[in-house]
């Protein structure tokens, strides 16, 4: 039986993973067509990636986005997770309700309604309104992480803090954002994560700005090009890095606090 | 007034109102403007309504739109039951590390996933070579790509660790012991799994199912880059009304239509799933 579900693991990761390991593989491949069997290992596409200036460009536009749209996330999702937790909180499950919209409401049909209403109110479209979208649709995401770890909190901790003649905010400060750090820097991550994966949203809203999925987006109806692989499996990797790092350091966290405790 | 923790959930309220509520407001609003000279009039027609209503292309596409949720719900339950069910067998230390397994293909870009998916299904692809070279087939298979068959498998894998991770929470839940008297009193493990452990994780599957339905109806990248000629999709008709036809009123009312639709069969899926007695029963308890 274990080894039954040992091997339903192996095989569900390696379906997850294939498209991902084939365009690292063509991404080292020394050859321009993108055909089986593999010819030889090359950094050349790599070498061309690192002196194409327009994927320089769309790589720090990509990149300056998704920093506010991981902090705007995190803040809204503590303050939704703050209220979702809060004692004596009648509208909660109206609340609740209320933050699932952006995640049920078609990404594609959301943009091109705020399209029409940025339109007809004159707010241009560009970076502001791409990054406001997008923290939209990364905030049931991000409350979902914070108020998870917050409902399993021992609320004795805070009564305790407030009894002992805390403020809201010194409570808040010094006993719960402890707790919850680690759970921030997931909201935080995914956030940023989101953001860099998204290409919906980016096509109704970006205006002029280019971030690296649209410039992609564009190439791909062209043909594909090796060094697009090589852009590809480094954007791959920064993610990658992006999750490990929080994961890391929830753990050092979580480590921390058992010591602590 | 002092302000207390619950009003925090105003300035959130307010940023969904003002970034989801006003703009699908509007699109009720605009479906029953009018279009003159290239400006949107304000009115109260019902020109694109009645266009849309006759329209068998719109509702063509609105029908497929439910389709490929459906189907992408189906698959994604299909292969994900097996998966959620091995995870829950896992020890608490190789939890975590699937978890993270799991959610990274999750977070690789929507441009990523569908170049990666090309580079594998083309007709020289990594899917292609192995089944020539195994001597299956003498000719690239051309339905790989660019085909219904590339949007469905495509949905699935884009929706998969949703349906999983929504599976194996409701799993996890399970009393262990419950199953574990099925099979001692003699029930095969299909019967196990068909009479305790499938009514008993239904809510899983209903929250599942309600996401990956979501959003798989509503996605118009895939079929678009991928799907070749089958690529059309609802969406995509909204964008180009929207874009290049300058049709806002139809534009709105097409896109509202479908977002009806959708609301109404993922609410059915929804009740029908929770209409089981186990799902009752675990919702009763809660």
């Amino acid at each position: 039986m274990r080894r039954a579900s040992l091997c339903v693991l192996i095989v569900a990761a390696a379906f997850l993973y294939l498209p991902l390991v084939v365009l690292t593989a063509f991404s080292f491949n020394d050859s321009a067509l993108m055909a089986f069997p593999l010819s030889g290992f090359t950094f050349e596409w790599y070498r061309e990636l690192a002196q194409n200036d327009n994927f320089l460009k769309g790589f720090v536009t990509s990149f300056l986005i998704s920093q506010p749209v991981g902090i705007l996330a995190m803040l809204f999702g503590l303050m939704a997770s703050l209220a979702l937790t809060a004692p004596g909180f009648r509208w909660r499950g109206l609340f609740a309700v209320l933050l699932l919209i952006p995640f049920l409401v078609p990404k594609s049909v959301l943009s091109i309604a705020q399209a029409m209403i940025m339109s007809r109110i004159g707010f241009e479209r560009g970076a502001t309104a791409l990054i406001l979208a997008q923290s939209l649709v990364a905030l049931p995401f991000a409350t979902a992480l914070i108020s998870a770890v917050m409902v399993r909190l021992d609320p004795r901790l805070i009564e305790a803090a407030r009894d002992l003649g805390a403020s809201p905010w010194q409570a808040f400060l010094r006993v719960l954002l402890p707790q919850i750090r680690p759970a921030l820097s997931g909201a935080y991550s995914v956030g940023v994560i989101l953001s860099l994966a998204d290409l919906t949203i980016a096509m109704f809203l970006a205006g002029r700005t280019q971030p690296l999925s649209l410039m992609v987006a564009s190439e791909f109806r062209r043909e594909l090009r090796p060094d697009l692989n090589a852009m590809q499996v480094v954007v791959l990797v920064l993610t990658a890095v992006l999750v490990g790092l929080s994961e890391a350091y929830r753990r050092r966290r979580l480590h921390k606090l058992a010591a602590n405790a | 007034m002092m302000v207390r923790q619950r009003h925090l959930a105003l300035p959130v309220a307010a940023a969904i109102v003002a970034g989801c509520l006003a703009p699908l407001a509007v699109l009720v609003a605009f479906s029953f403007y009018e279009v003159e000279d290239f400006d949107l009039v304000p009115a109260f027609s019902f020109r694109a309504w009645g266009e849309l209503a006759v329209s068998s292309t719109d509702w063509f596409l609105i029908g497929k739109a439910v389709l490929s949720g459906l189907s992408a719900t189906v698959f994604t339950a299909i292969l994900g039951y097996p998966v959620a069910l091995a995870l829950t067998r896992l020890a608490t230390s190789g939890k975590g590390l699937a978890i993270i397994v799991l959610l990274t293909p999750l977070y690789t870009g929507e441009i990523v996933r569908i170049y990666a998916w090309r580079i594998v299904l083309g007709g020289e692809g990594l899917v292609n070579t192995l089944l020539q070279g195994l001597g299956v087939i003498d000719e690239p298979l051309k339905f790989l790509l660019f085909s219904p068959f590339t949007i469905g498998l495509v949905l699935t894998y884009n929706n998969l660790p949703y349906m999983v991770l929504a599976i194996w929470v409701s799993a996890e839940m399970v009393d262990r012991r419950l199953i574990e008297a099925a099979r001692d009193l003699g029930a095969r493990p299909v019967d196990a799994f068909f009479r305790v452990i499938f009514p008993l994780t239904t809510p899983g599957l209903a929250a599942g199912s309600l996401t990956v339905f979501a959003l798989a109806a509503g996605e118009m990248l895939t079929p678009s880059l991928l799907g070749g000629t089958s690529g059309s999709t609802a969406m995509a008709l909204v964008d180009n009304l929207f874009g290049t036809a300058f049709d806002w009123p139809l534009a709105s009312a097409l896109a509202l239509a479908l977002l009806a639709t959708l609301f109404l069969v993922a609410s059915a899926m929804a009740g029908l799933l929770l209409r089981f007695k186990g799902a009752r029963a675990v919702m009763g308890r809660v």
